[in-house]
């Protein structure tokens, strides 16, 4: 017995005396490719995620991740950490720092984590936590062997594989396997795999994805988001839990009637004083439309945006009866009590989930838990109704860039529907300014300004109306930045929500805005829209290039010249053509000391081929000089 | 300048209370009107006032706890609009060390509207409070106001007991929103001896009182028991009688606190006060001493086993300082390669602290320590090697100015060395740090320093000189009007620091794109950056470059702005006033020497003029020169501010300074076709 220990003891002892002695030559960071480092922050190793579904109440997650970091913007590559709530156990956590020659340096278990709340910056209370830990690189590069298994009740969610997860990101490789012993019936879509060299393997009961050798995505402006850049691969089962609560869906239709049954039904129970109350509000109303506005109203006056993410909450909106004693709700709550409201006036509307903020689309063909925000659907006879319930200042039927455009899930109770949102077109996206402007012989500019704003220019400018006065005239000094000693004399709003449109007000003054030289005046007759726009050249572009929403502004003031100053020639017309929109820059003569300024800009949203991308960036800064030239005005 | 110390002193003003006729608030009982209010009376721009705040701090004894502090908390809030719904929402921190936690209780909340013209309450539910663990030492409860809408005031209170009973929490007296009357009760057994000090510009009102009160102390004695007798218990109770000092602090319509750019540590300037414990002397005991000069906070830091005891470790580094030093003998030589090992080995965990954690033998095995471990080595080997090193409390930026002798006023360290009779400071934790140059985070702030006699002296590490910078353009303009030429910018000290803490890791094409966004070149070939690793050296960077958008062609004539894209745009001052100084950090001074060949067929028919203008008190000037050839264009340009930190009743002149830079930086050279 005692000798069959100590048999053992030195069978650890060497088993340990060999790997501190170690030094894993794998991990040296010579090893790296060369071409994998060149752009890149960090590289990914090796990367293996198993993902293991035990039954539908159960799903084990199992990652080892080598990553090495090559500088400092690369330690946010490290995913060391992660995440867990009541419904999820960490079961193995821990992660060794290697130097550059693959010689150990730190060793982290599960105890030497720290646990803190993930705080979304928003939520009043949620029940997510993180385990992480914190390390102070001595060096770089560095390399982080990071191992970790979870389980989850909840298998509404499959972890997808993404294996370029970041920007300028290397991989040697990853890999990601699917074990499905009990062969409970799912599905799998590949995203982006064009131009990528994935390989899929098919087991009895398992698959494996694997990727290697993969050069770091740079990102680049206006162009597609990373996710539609990269290889993914995205799981759902048809039978799963969320919370607890168990589901059945291989389709949209059939995943919207179960979160319709299970989620959202039974929850709009509304008091009778409430319900009499509305209907009093709406008694004199004809259409749905008047109704349904009036009851957003309602809404609007009667709650706040609150955020409360536990448990089931996290999926579940309030009761409705709740939302309307408490007067707050988050944005699922708060669009599950407007439908409520609506419904206790015979008015059908839909509980909508959408990928707020970032245009992305509710994946039309792969029904699975997606999006971050919830919305309301009205259908109506020409054109739907789509309600933002969780702002007290957002015009009815106006959802602005937070959810234009783009497939969302609309949860009928005979199951779900993927709709497209309002988009809000070039033309519809328009502000006009109206000028006067008066120049005088001090070099001093007095403008009167008015300037109107429809569609989504509506949304890029109406909320300045709720700042206080002194950061308001800040607002417009950064507007004008390049505006010396700008003074805002005065400012009036007008918000029409009903037409939707906001009108700014202002009366400016500028003491130096005219340059004197000799017997010249230079003055740049383009006084408040000039194109800021600065975009970077790429030696070899790789994106296609995205206009994702059009505008038009348009511009006409009247310059009146200081006295004793007249104009000889005018510039001629200046108009620009190209695929990506129209400019004009006109001036013309009204009388001796008065000039007319014409400023057209149409810019069409749209998806272009990359090659086109250094024609938009010159079509924009050939704008940009046109809209900064001036005139010489002599003195008589 | 002013001192930024003698301005602190002269904030200490408290004004003597001013007679006031002061409405009466209770919670639960509300009137009509503070509903019906459509704005604040001082402020039309609040979004949400609060109507009534009321503090009571007391000290309460129990047998079995001892003293503890409550505090007691009652805040009316109106909200004037939606904009204002925050201020329904708050948060408690409770305080927790070991197994002592503060502990909340009858938290109670009432949300008032009117409806129909009647008042209607909704009550907070006790489901709508939340607790969780915020970190080591706090846990958070928080919670937001139901049925809140626009017009709405809203009650709440609760109590804090803490058994932290040497410590008052600071007291702030001024909130992001307007405070309409303000009464805070702090209420000290004669025991505790407290002394008072006040932040920000406003006037507080302060009365002083007190009153007469007594402990009850009960006792249980057992008697007999033995023998024949039986036991029995008896109970005795004695009063101990003794003082209580009142402290009254009111205050109305205290306006809305608003933070500025520029200003370093906000909270310097937000109106508050702080109880800071001298000793503490019970009945029948000897008297316990809390900090009371700097010289005996230095001690008691010196004697913390964290601070002193580290300071004096030598083991650890001795066969590597052998190693670095071998048989160099010069103090400066000595000096300069321990402060660069130490440097270059230790990695700073960004962690602020004015003592080690871990200790500064495993922070030096693992190569990363916080502020303390790092700058401990450095001073221990320093002094290992016979150089005269101290240490340096530090308030980092992130400290609030210590007004009154406290370690807590201290979380970060720096050494100072004495070579010869030249003293300087060092910052190990800065890898682009040198002698005197120093990071963000300690020149913003303030240190303590302690000579050689015990006694200590405040100092500011704000640098005397201006730091420089040269930029430099040699060009010529064809005759499309397009720019072509070469550059060399040039920045020193501060400025040198500034560039390689941002740009170090930085690959040379990023730097290219930096230039040619923040300059708007079209083309730049031959880029260089020389200097990013030799501290001490200056920075420089050079580029040839090609324009097509800085010169205007206008029928025969050209206009330019002789600065090219060295013409500075945008005044970084936007606000039309300021309550608080302004703190840059360090000054500069700005060259621009531009040289620029005009086209074969032009001539020069115009030029700016030369000229000069200043800051009042030499905290800066601004000269302007520019002279011609028959095909050249000489200008030469200095941009001095002196000062590192500026009054704010100077802000307006300082504003007008650099909009009369933009405006002479845009005068227009003026060529004509021949």
């Amino acid at each position: 017995m005692h000798k069959k220990l100590l048999r053992f003891f030195v069978a650890i002892l060497v088993l340990v005396f060999f790997k501190i002695n170690a030094q894993d030559s794998n991990l040296q960071t010579s090893q790296i490719n060369p071409s994998l480092i060149e752009e890149a922050n960090a590289i990914i190793r090796s990367e293996e995620i198993i993902v293991d579904i035990k039954s539908i109440h159960s799903v084990t997650i199992k990652t080892k991740r080598t990553i090495t970091i090559l500088n400092k913007y690369g330690n946010k590559n490290a995913d060391a950490y992660e995440s867990y709530d009541p419904s999820i156990k960490i079961k193995k956590l821990e992660a060794v720092v290697y130097d550059k020659n693959g010689k150990e340096i730190k060793k982290y278990k599960k105890k030497d984590f720290k646990d803190r709340s993930s705080y979304d910056g928003v939520s009043l209370m949620i029940d997510d936590r993180v385990k992480y830990f914190e390390y102070t690189p001595v060096a770089y590069p560095y390399t982080i062997a990071f191992e970790s298994e979870v389980e989850k009740n909840s298998t509404a969610f499959i972890n997808s594989w993404d294996p370029i997860s970041n920007y300028r990101l290397g991989i040697e490789k990853s890999s990601y396997k699917l074990l499905n012993p009990s062969k409970i019936k799912l599905r799998i879509k590949e995203i982006n795999f064009d131009g990528y060299n994935v390989e899929r393997k098919k087991g009895e009961s398992d698959e494996v994805f694997l990727i290697s050798n993969v050069q770091p995505v740079i990102p680049e402006v206006l162009s597609p988001l990373r996710l539609e850049r990269v290889p993914r691969v995205k799981v759902a089962l048809n039978d799963f839990s969320l919370k607890g609560i168990e589901g059945h869906a291989s389709d949209w239709k059939t995943f919207g009637k179960w979160q319709y049954d299970k989620l959202i039904l039974g929850r709009d129970e509304l008091p009778q004083e409430t319900i009499e109350e509305i209907k009093q509000l709406v008694a004199n109303s004809k259409t749905k439309k008047e109704k349904a506005r009036l009851i957003y109203k309602y809404v609007q006056n009667k709650t706040r945006y609150i955020s409360v993410q536990l448990g089931i909450g996290g999926w579940m909106p309030f009761l409705a009866s709740d939302v309307d004693r408490l007067g707050y709700g988050d944005c699922k709550a708060l669009t599950n009590y407007t439908k409520a409201l609506l419904n206790s006036q015979g008015i059908t509307s839909y509980y909508t989930i959408v990928h707020a903020d970032k245009k992305i689309d509710i994946d039309k063909e792969f029904a699975s838990m997606q999006g971050n925000h919830v919305i309301l659907n009205i259908p109506d006879e020409q054109e739907d109704i789509w309600l933002e319930c969780t702002s007290q200042n957002t015009p009815f039927n106006f959802i602005g860039d937070f959810t234009d455009d783009r497939n969302v899930l609309v949860i009928m109770p005979e199951g779900g529907e993927i709709k497209r949102t309002k988009k809000y077109g070039s033309e519809d996206n328009h502000y006009h300014v109206d000028a006067t402007i008066h120049l005088g012989t001090d070099k001093k500019l007095v403008s009167d300004y008015i300037k109107k704003s429809k569609g989504l220019e509506y949304d890029w400018n109406y909320k300045i109306q709720y700042q206080n006065p002194k950061d308001q005239k800040l607002y417009y000094k950064k507007y004008w930045d390049y505006l010396n000693d700008l003074k805002v004399n005065s400012i009036k709003y007008q918000d029409d929500k009903s037409d939707i449109v906001f009108t700014e007000k202002l009366n400016i003054s500028c003491e130096g805005y005219t340059k004197k030289v000799g017997s010249r005046l230079l003055v740049v007759p383009n006084v408040f829209s000039r194109d800021q726009s600065n975009f970077p050249q790429y030696e070899d572009r790789q994106t296609s290039l995205i206009i994702a929403r059009g505008y038009v502004n348009t511009d006409e003031y009247i310059i009146n010249l200081p006295s004793g100053y007249q104009i000889n020639s005018l510039p001629e017309k200046r108009e620009l053509k190209t695929k990506f929109g129209l400019y004009t820059y006109e001036l013309e003569k009204i009388k001796d000391s008065q000039i007319r300024f014409k400023r057209y800009l149409k810019i069409t949203d749209g998806t272009y081929p990359k090659e086109e991308y250094e024609n938009y960036r010159k079509f924009r800064s050939e704008i940009k000089k046109i809209d900064h030239s001036k005139i010489v005005l002599k003195q008589i | 300048m002013k001192n930024f110390y003698f301005l602190l002193a002269f904030l200490f003003t408290v004004v003597i209370s001013l007679k006031s006729h002061a409405q009466e608030y209770k919670f639960g009982k509300i009137t009509k009107e503070e509903l019906l209010e459509e704005s604040y009376k001082g402020d039309s721009t609040a979004n949400a006032a609060v109507l009534f705040e009321n503090k009571k701090i007391y000290y309460d004894f129990g047998q079995q706890n001892g003293f503890r502090i409550v505090t007691e908390v009652f805040r009316r809030i109106k909200i004037y609009n939606n904009k204002g719904f925050d201020h329904a929402t708050h948060e408690i921190y409770l305080y927790k060390e070991n197994s002592n936690a503060e502990k909340i209780s009858g938290l109670k909340g009432i949300t008032y509207n009117l409806k129909d013209g009647a008042i209607e309450e909704t009550k907070l539910k006790k489901s709508e409070i939340f607790e969780e663990e915020y970190s080591e030492y706090n846990n958070q409860v928080k919670f937001t106001m139901p049925s809140l809408k626009e017009g709405s005031v809203i009650d709440y209170k609760y109590k804090i007991i803490s058994p932290f009973y040497y410590s008052i929490d600071k007291m702030y007296l001024q909130n992001t929103i307007p405070i309409k009357q303000l009464k805070t009760v702090v209420q000290i057994p004669e025991y505790f001896n407290f002394k008072k000090f006040t932040t920000g510009y406003l006037p507080i009102q302060l009365k002083e009182s007190s009153f007469n009160s007594k402990i009850t102390l009960t006792s249980k004695t057992r008697s007999g028991g033995q023998g024949f007798t039986p036991s029995s218990t008896n109970f005795s109770s004695r009063d101990i009688d003794h003082r209580v000092n009142v402290y009254n602090i009111t205050s109305q319509d205290v306006p809305a606190f608003r933070e500025e750019p520029y200003s370093g540590n906000p909270d310097n300037y937000l109106s508050s006060i702080v109880f800071e414990l001298q000793f503490v002397k019970f009945p029948n005991s000897k008297l316990e001493n809390f900090s009371t000069t700097w010289e005996a906070v230095v001690k008691s830091i010196y004697k913390d086993p964290r601070f002193g005891g580290e300071l004096e470790k030598t083991s650890y580094f001795k066969e590597d300082l052998k190693q670095l030093l071998k048989s160099i003998d010069s103090p400066v030589e000595k000096a300069a390669l321990i402060y660069n090992f130490v440097k270059t080995k230790m990695n700073w965990n960004e962690k602020y602290s004015v003592v080690s954690n871990h200790g500064v033998k495993k922070a030096y095995k693992e190569g990363v320590g916080n502020a303390a471990e790092v700058n401990f080595i450095l001073i221990a080997m320093l002094k290992y090697a016979k150089i005269k090193a101290t240490p340096v409390l530090v308030s980092s930026i992130k400290k609030t100015t210590a007004l009154f002798p406290t370690l807590k006023g201290f979380d970060y360290v720096v050494a100072r060395v004495q070579l010869g009779d030249k003293y300087m400071y060092l910052d190990a934790t800065d890898k682009y740090g040198e002698p005197n140059i120093l990071p963000n985070r300690v020149i913003h702030g303030s240190g303590r320093i302690i000579s050689e006699n015990g006694s200590t002296r405040l100092v500011t590490f704000r640098p005397k000189t201006p730091s420089l910078n040269r930029l430099g353009i040699q060009c010529e303009v064809d005759s499309d009007g397009a720019v072509k030429g070469k550059t060399n910018l040039y920045y020193k000290d501060y400025l040198a620091h500034n560039f390689r803490l941002n740009y170090s890791a930085e690959s040379q094409e990023t730097m290219i794109k930096r230039l040619k966004q923040k300059y708007e070149i079209n083309t730049l070939d031959n880029y260089e950056a020389k200097g990013m690793r030799e501290l001490g050296k200056p920075v420089i960077e050079r580029f040839d470059f090609n324009l097509d958008n800085q010169v205007e062609v206008i029928d025969d004539e050209m206009f330019f702005s002789p600065l090219l894209f060295l013409r500075d745009k945008e005044n970084v001052f936007k606000s039309e006033e300021r309550r608080y100084p302004i703190d840059f950090g360090f000054g500069y001074s700005n060259t621009m020497m531009i040289s620029i060949k005009i086209p074969e067929n032009y001539e020069i028919v115009e030029i700016p003029k030369s000229s000069a203008f200043r800051l009042p008190e030499n905290m800066g000037n601004f000269v302007y020169r520019i002279n011609k050839t028959s095909n050249s264009i000489q200008v030469s340009i200095t941009e001095t501010l002196n000062v590192p930190f500026v009054t704010a009743d100077y802000y307006p002149v300082l504003k007008q300074f650099y909009s009369q830079i933009i405006e002479k930086e845009s005068d227009q050279v003026v060529l004509k076709k021949i």
